[in-house]
């Protein structure tokens, strides 16, 4: 198991008493749960999946003293496109982060549906062809290529591999077009064969 | 007198299920036929189940070059396969598909089978050997579902192994300890750890692979020896050659059964069908997410065992096993139609506790 150094639980706990509490916001969290119905977690935004305060990697009280200072500024980006990257938050957490600001943020935990509204239409963090905006509307992780929606994933990769799909299919119904002309031509020999047979 | 009687008889009932003298090309080959009707579709499931398992083996022989059996690396080799190994993603999708499609199949050539009154003399044994490739079936789902050491991996076997443990409370004296022993002979330490993990990696590249070898090549004999059963009362509407019609047949229907493969392979990953939290590496010391429960083909057990007292299903699981296996000997004298009956209704039940057994529990429980 990794140690934590007694210098970094010290200065931890100094951020976490000039700080306050750790900040997490569970009110995207719930909202995305009822809305989606899927079960999310903390890790939709957060490095790690129980959120920033404990000392496991991804948390605050693991934090190296760079990574404390770059939460600090973070943490005082107020104002959009601010470039900050919290060591607590995800790449998906950094894009609401910076995209927003951090006061436009905390204003829309009352209205956590508005956050889909604010956030760009196009990003596509993971690339898996579902926008972040549907993605965390449907409680799919904005990250993780392999996870959305089922029927919208299928869409995206279909539309993604549709060459390769094409050829492989090709060769199938080839192939099945072969088969049948085999078994045909095998029925025809077998026909004359008993033909024969019965003739001879 | 009465010892040697009983090996005459025993000699004598292995030389009806087992007909050596048949093993030779023109049995196994150029004689034999099968029967066209109605239900011949049937016969294409065991070839589709056969097919899927040559599917695994090979995705599985791929995954084996970079996957790692210990709790530290399990995950992050199954992560690198996923993103970083070329290809690595549809393999591994593949596999994951296969092996529900698998255990589909099976479970349809089982009703099939038993529709078709396919377990008649001589064929006790071939089916006997396919409850066996059934139960195998599911060993190699369920050791399989913990390798990739997710949230839901670690938590469904630790539930699966927790109601072994249960059973002892049923059992009367000594007996009550010997689930106990069962399932830390299977965990291998207190917990679900790398003991585990260890025994449940080589139950599934190796032992299993290995008894499925030997069992799926004495049904394959077995079946090549008896020939296709008539599966229907009436005349059939024509016999066809087995080779090369059925063959040729069985090729189209592999070829489409690989097409569908490929597209959901290469289109759906098998873990968007849950929630994200459940596939997230396995921490100790972390919360657990909700949502854990073991794979769909567990799911006619699964939700009963949540609904009703665990000796109901130990009963009932019991008598199932007993069922199955003895079912050349207690279904002797039940017509077909019966039989299509039951098999229809066992199809309904799967088809019922699988896509709404999670509703039914809700229904019941709140």
């Amino acid at each position: 198991m990794r140690s934590i150094p007694f210098t970094t639980c010290c200065t931890t706990l100094a951020v976490l008493a000039i700080a306050g509490t750790a900040q997490a916001y569970p009110e995207f969290q719930k909202f995305v749960s009822q809305k989606s119905g899927r079960t999310v977690n903390c890790a939709m935004c957060h490095m790690h999946s129980d959120g920033p305060e404990g000392a496991a990697p991804g948390q605050i009280g693991h934090l190296t003293l760079a990574e404390q200072a770059e939460l600090g500024r973070a943490r005082g980006a107020f104002e959009p496109h601010a470039n900050v990257k919290s060591p607590i938050l995800n790449a998906f957490g950094n894009h609401i982060i910076n995209h927003l600001g951090k006061k436009q943020f905390l204003e829309l935990r009352v209205t956590p549906a508005e956050l889909a509204h604010k956030l760009p239409k196009d990003s596509d963090l993971d690339g898996d062809g579902i926008t972040d905006v549907d993605e965390y509307l449907s409680g799919t992780h904005p990250l993780i290529k392999s996870d959305g929606r089922p029927w919208l994933l299928f869409k995206a990769n279909l539309a993604a591999n549709l060459g390769q799909i094409a050829l492989m299919l090709a060769a199938t119904v080839l192939g099945l077009w072969g088969l049948q002309h085999l078994l045909h031509g095998f029925d025809v020999a077998t026909r004359v064969s008993d033909a024969d047979e019965e003739s001879g | 007198m009465k010892l040697h009687e009983t090996l005459r008889n025993t000699e004598k009932f292995l030389a009806e299920r087992l007909p050596v003298e048949k093993m030779n090309y023109a049995s196994m080959v150029q004689k034999k036929e099968v029967p066209v009707h109605g239900l011949a579709w049937g016969y294409y499931m065991g070839g589709l189940a056969m097919f899927f398992l040559m599917v695994q083996i090979a995705t599985g022989l791929m995954l084996l070059f970079y996957y790692q059996p210990t709790v530290s690396d399990a995950h992050a080799s199954v992560e690198f396969i996923t993103d970083q190994v070329p290809a690595g993603a549809l393999v591994r999708n593949v596999h994951a598909w296969a092996s529900s499609l698998m255990i589909g199949s099976v479970l349809a050539h089982l009703l099939t089978a038993f529709a078709m009154k396919a377990f008649e003399k001589p064929r006790e044994l071939t089916w006997v050997t396919g409850v066996l490739l059934l139960g195998i079936t599911f060993a190699f789902g369920f050791t399989g579902y913990l390798l990739p050491w997710h949230q839901i991996a670690v938590n469904a076997t630790k539930i699966g192994l927790q109601t072994i443990e249960e059973i002892g409370g049923y059992l009367p004296g000594q007996m009550a300890e010997w689930p106990r022993q069962a399932k830390e002979i299977i965990q291998g330490e207190a917990s679900v750890g790398q003991a585990t993990l260890s025994r449940f990696f080589s139950l599934h590249v190796i032992i299993l692979p290995l008894a499925i070898c030997g069992v799926l090549g004495f049904h394959l004999v077995s079946v090549q020896l008896h020939g296709m059963s008539k599966g229907i009362d009436a005349k059939p509407r024509h016999m066809e050659r087995f080779f090369p019609t059925f063959l040729l047949k069985d090729l189209r229907v592999w070829g489409i059964a690989f097409m569908v493969l490929f597209i959901l392979g290469v289109c759906l990953p098998f873990e968007s069908l849950f929630a994200y939290p459940l596939f997230e590496p396995f921490d100790p010391k972390g919360s657990t997410p909700d949502g854990i429960k073991p794979e769909w083909y567990f799911f006619w057990v699964y939700y009963p065992l949540e609904l009703l007292p665990l000796w109901v299903i130990l009963v009932g699981s019991t008598l199932l096993a007993v069922l199955l296996l003895a079912t050349p000997w207690l279904f002797k004298n039940t017509n077909r139609q019966t039989l299509r009956l039951l098999a229809i209704m066992a199809g309904i039940y799967l088809v019922i506790m699988t896509l709404f057994g999670e509703n039914i529990y809700h229904l019941f429980k709140g």
